[in-house]
């Protein structure tokens, strides 16, 4: 009977699995498909988290540096799981580089993908330079200057379109992302932040800043940043004459079609599912819920358990989630990971 | 007939020519009716902040658009068109234009505060009307009701010569919102009330102390003296000057 888990996925989940199975004695292989750790925040360049407000690369860096730091951690980094054999307490798993290795456990912390807003092309991105997405503009706040990609001017006017790639039936995305409304009015404040003179609008159909969030997000992006709330699903980007963005749609509460010149549109991406999920479903044996994220087994006392027995699955590998939700769900798994194993070396004895 | 249901559409968008001649093809007649679109183009950026000058509206940018202020109104049982939780969001983004077509319904808050009991963000609906009405007049973009043209001429006899002239306030007044005073004698109130106190049938049946006694004789002479030589209180000296000062000082200090 083996004592190591598997982990797939080295972002906040995966991070915080590893972590959590380590310090209970117990060994990890840790197989992550990008060359670095850390997932998402770390690879598309997140700026300053929700709600810590701490930079990604500080924040998640630490998780990264506790991981590498751990003697009881083996880490593949550039490599993927292409095999699972065996049950449960005893499977063989084969890796991309060619090794083996007996696990008793597998923790999925195969994350999300963000939305490509190529899908929604009547929004203009990638027709117009000045159309970027929430991942983008985080990029341009962690450089520190916020300027119009086309000719570097400061933009007098941001848009934010939220539920870009999110409930929306027309795309097949009909699932709340969750966590965009929050980030979008971080952004806004951040914006703001850097470029005083810039006004930032949010366009909604819905603001769904969730808990604690509320005031110190939304509120305080209204009240102290003064970020204006346009309740209207945009219908269209296009460009006016002078090089200028117009955002059309009908503003609901005016009860009126509107055509506003702006400078800089992002969209607020929501989460898709891993685009790689149908692949890992087939080589872990698990089965998708509807929307293509990895699907649940028993909740109430077989918590975070997938369709396999065995195999754990959390973080947003099961749907929209935020980070610190995420953290704690691979901390959950890797006692869900641990007891099941310690579970069936007692029944063997 | 062009257009079926005019009704449906703002009359300030219905434009109509006895004549027309577009592209060289004569569309005079039922053709010609057009309709201005209805899109917005652009919100003022600024005028959230402008707004705030005006005492009432330091909270406007609160509001979250939950409709709490609306459902309270005292004025909104009475008129759906009142509506302070759409005129708070036009503030914010600016759209003055659509804010100077509820211009005549805006004044009438009663001020009860049911709204900034209800406000679940403290935006203080009820200042926000307030700010408005005193925007809407401060900055000329409602005509002078009447009896803020009474006031205006009241008060400034008051600061030239510390006491008014009945007489002339009422001349002035008449003249400054237009009223045709010759045409109120002939055919309206005026000519109605002057035939009322009409007192010749005294006269007619002998009673001539009567007739003097009832007829305001010596009072339109010292109206008449007054109007020619204008007295001013006694010692009002720079008083008015003080006073006008003094009154632009707070307005500025108001509205910045």
């Amino acid at each position: 009977m083996t004592d190591t888990v598997l982990v797939v996925g080295a972002g906040p989940t995966g991070l915080s699995a590893a972590a959590g199975v380590a310090s209970i004695g117990k060994k990890v292989i840790l197989v992550e498909k990008e060359a670095v750790l850390g997932g998402a925040p770390i690879i598309s360049g997140y700026a300053k988290l929700v709600p810590s407000g701490e930079w990604a690369k500080d924040a998640i860096g630490r998780m990264v540096k506790r991981v590498e730091d751990n003697p009881n951690i083996t880490i593949h980094k550039s490599t993927r799981v292409t095999k699972v054999e065996g049950e449960s307490g005893n499977f063989t798993v084969t890796l991309s580089n060619g090794q083996t290795a007996q696990v008793g456990s597998i923790i999925l912390g195969t994350g999300f993908t963000h939305f490509d807003s190529i899908n929604k092309p009547e929004w203009g991105f990638g027709t117009y330079e000045d159309v970027l997405t929430t991942t983008q503009m985080e990029q341009m706040v962690s450089a520190g200057k916020i300027a119009c990609p086309s000719n570097g001017r400061v933009p007098e006017r941001v848009a934010i379109l939220l539920c870009v790639g999110s409930r929306d039936r027309q795309i097949g995305r009909e699932w709340c992302s969750k966590i965009c409304c929050t980030v979008s009015t971080n952004l806004a404040m951040e914006i703001k932040e850097l470029s005083p003179t810039t006004e930032v609008f949010i366009y909604y159909m819905d603001i769904r800043t969730f808990g604690l969030y509320e005031d110190k997000f939304y509120w305080k992006s209204q009240e102290e940043f003064k970020t204006k709330f346009v309740k209207a699903r945009i219908a269209e980007v296009t460009k006016s004459a002078d090089g200028r963005l117009l955002v059309k749609g009908e503003d609901t509460l005016v009860k009126r079609p509107i055509v506003i010149p702006m400078d800089i549109v992002v969209h607020a991406v929501g989460m898709d599912p891993n685009e790689e999920n149908p692949d890992i479903a087939k080589v872990f044996g698990i089965g998708l819920e509807k929307h293509g994220f990895i699907d649940r087994g028993e909740q109430y006392t077989s918590t975070f358990s997938s369709t396999r027995r065995g195999i754990y699955v959390g973080g947003s590998a099961l749907g929209p989630e935020d980070i610190d939700t995420s953290i704690s769900h691979g901390l959950a798994m890797a006692m869900r990971a641990v007891g099941e194993m310690n579970a069936l070396v007692q029944k063997a004895a | 007939m062009a257009i079926h249901e005019k009704t449906l559409i703002d009359p300030d968008r219905l434009i109509t020519s006895d004549s027309l001649v577009v592209d060289g093809v004569d569309v005079s007649g039922h053709w010609n009716t057009m309709i201005l679109p209805r899109t917005l183009r652009d919100y003022d950026d600024g005028f959230e902040s402008h707004l705030k000058q005006y005492s009432g509206a330091e909270n406007v940018h609160r509001c979250w658009q939950c409709g709490s202020c609306t459902n309270s109104c005292t004025m909104y049982a009475q008129n759906t068109d009142f509506n302070p939780r759409y005129w708070i969001y036009l503030a914010r983004l600016g759209l003055t234009e659509e804010i100077l077509k509820d211009k005549e319904i805006i004044w009438q808050c009663v001020s009860c505060n049911k709204c900034t009991n209800i406000c679940p963000k403290d935006v203080r609906p009820e200042g926000v009307m307030k700010a408005l009405a005193h925007w809407i007049e401060a900055e000329g973009h409602g005509a002078k009701s009447n009896s803020t043209v009474f006031d205006e001429e009241f008060a400034r006899q008051c600061l030239v010569r510390g006491r008014i002239e009945d007489s002339e306030v009422m001349s002035n007044f008449y003249k400054l919102s237009q009223q045709n005073i010759k045409e109120m004698a002939l055919h309206g109130w005026l000519g109605i009330f002057v035939a009322r106190m009409n007192k010749w049938n005294e006269l007619r049946h002998g009673h001539v102390f009567r007739f003097l006694a009832r007829t305001p004789i010596m009072h339109s002479l010292h109206m008449g003296w007054s109007m020619v030589f204008k007295p001013k209180t006694k010692s009002w000296g720079r008083t008015g000057e003080v006073l006008s000062q003094y009154i632009k000082e707070q307005k500025e200090l108001a509205h910045g």
